[in-house]
């Protein structure tokens, strides 16, 4: 038996993975977000990288010299966490950035009462799934062909036909794939990875 | 065990405990900068296909007072959890070495069980 630990796709593998964003990615971004005040939105469906943008950006950021806040929502956790006070909207300047991960979750109302709360902050990006809360900085998509270098950076070997069945499969969602992958990996004995076909 | 700046070392690098032992452990550093503090972390963590999972078990704080030095860590290992693994989860002990400012890092990664090898759930 392959022991969890010793899974190319465990769950701490696949989160040191980073998006794919080139140099000159970096720079259009930074770019529009000064176009835009300082606000935008990483829009995406789920697994398809927005969460890992923003964690790339926060870095960035901090590394700018930034005093960076990172929020996380999601279903299990949909509202803001009491820290976030009216004190802490109020320390907030020129030289914060604000990031939100899950936007979505917030019911339009208290989004606005966000946007408010946040506007002294130099910095606000969020991500959702939908696009128009904030101007959209980037939209983030998958293709099989990412899922191949992926699984590549895992020190793995998946063809193009594999991964385009497994991309079809999920809808796009990287994460679903990788969770396949894990439990592919974990039965199988020797050998490439294998998929069956994938049903219409 | 161990990158260019910071080593953890148990004595004849032993890699298995059991439960209620002592683990000793020299603590080695050097940095390009003075640190702030070392902190030395007792913790086990899970690793497999669902979230992860943490339990910092004990902590020591080093006084560094140079870029580069040697000492001792002593920690009385709990009784649980063991070391195990199954095909979705493992849990695995470790102690951390963290240099503040920077979070330079590095990790010793032991077995907690009374047998000497983790468990190894089977389905």
């Amino acid at each position: 038996m392959l022991r969890a630990r010793d899974n190319p796709f465990s769950t701490d593998r696949v989160l040191r993975l980073r998006y794919r964003f080139t140099t000159e990615d970096w720079t259009r971004l930074q770019e529009t977000l000064v176009r835009h005040r300082g606000r935008g939105a990483l829009v995406g469906e789920k697994g398809s990288g927005k969460t890992t943008l923003l964690e790339d950006l926060a870095i960035r950021l901090r590394h700018g010299g930034k005093d960076v806040t990172l929020i996380r929502l999601s279903v299990e956790a949909p509202t803001l966490p009491g820290m976030y006070n009216p004190t802490f909207y109020a320390s907030l300047g020129r030289n914060d950035a604000v990031l939100l991960d899950g936007a979505e979750q917030l019911p339009l109302t208290r989004w606005w009462q966000f946007r408010w709360q946040t506007r002294r902050a130099g910095i606000v990006v969020i991500t959702t799934h939908h696009a128009g809360r904030l101007h959209t900085l980037r939209n983030c998509t998958t293709s099989p062909e990412l899922l191949c270098d992926l699984v590549s950076s895992l020190g793995q070997e998946l063809s193009l036909a594999e991964a385009e069945v497994l991309h079809r499969r999920h809808r796009g969602n990287l994460r679903d794939a990788m969770r396949e992958l894990y439990d592919r990996f974990a039965k199988k004995s020797a050998g490439a990875l294998s998929f069956p076909p994938l049903r219409a | 065990m161990t990158n260019a700046e910071l080593g953890l070392f148990t004595a004849q690098d032993r890699t298995a405990f059991k439960p209620g032992e002592v683990l000793e452990l020299s603590v080695l550093w050097a940095l390009p900068t003075k640190p702030a503090s070392l902190e030395v972390r007792l913790f086990w963590f899970t690793r497999g296909k669902g979230t992860e999972d943490v339990g910092v078990v004990a902590t020591e704080t080093i006084p560094a007072v140079a870029l580069a030095g040697e000492a001792k860590v002593q920690f009385t290992l709990p009784v649980a959890p063991y070391s195990f693994s199954g095909r979705l989860i493992s849990l695995v002990w470790a102690v951390e070495l963290v240099a503040e400012p920077g979070s330079s890092a590095t990790r010793f990664e032991f077995t907690l069980s009374p047998t000497g090898s983790e468990l190894v759930l089977k389905t």
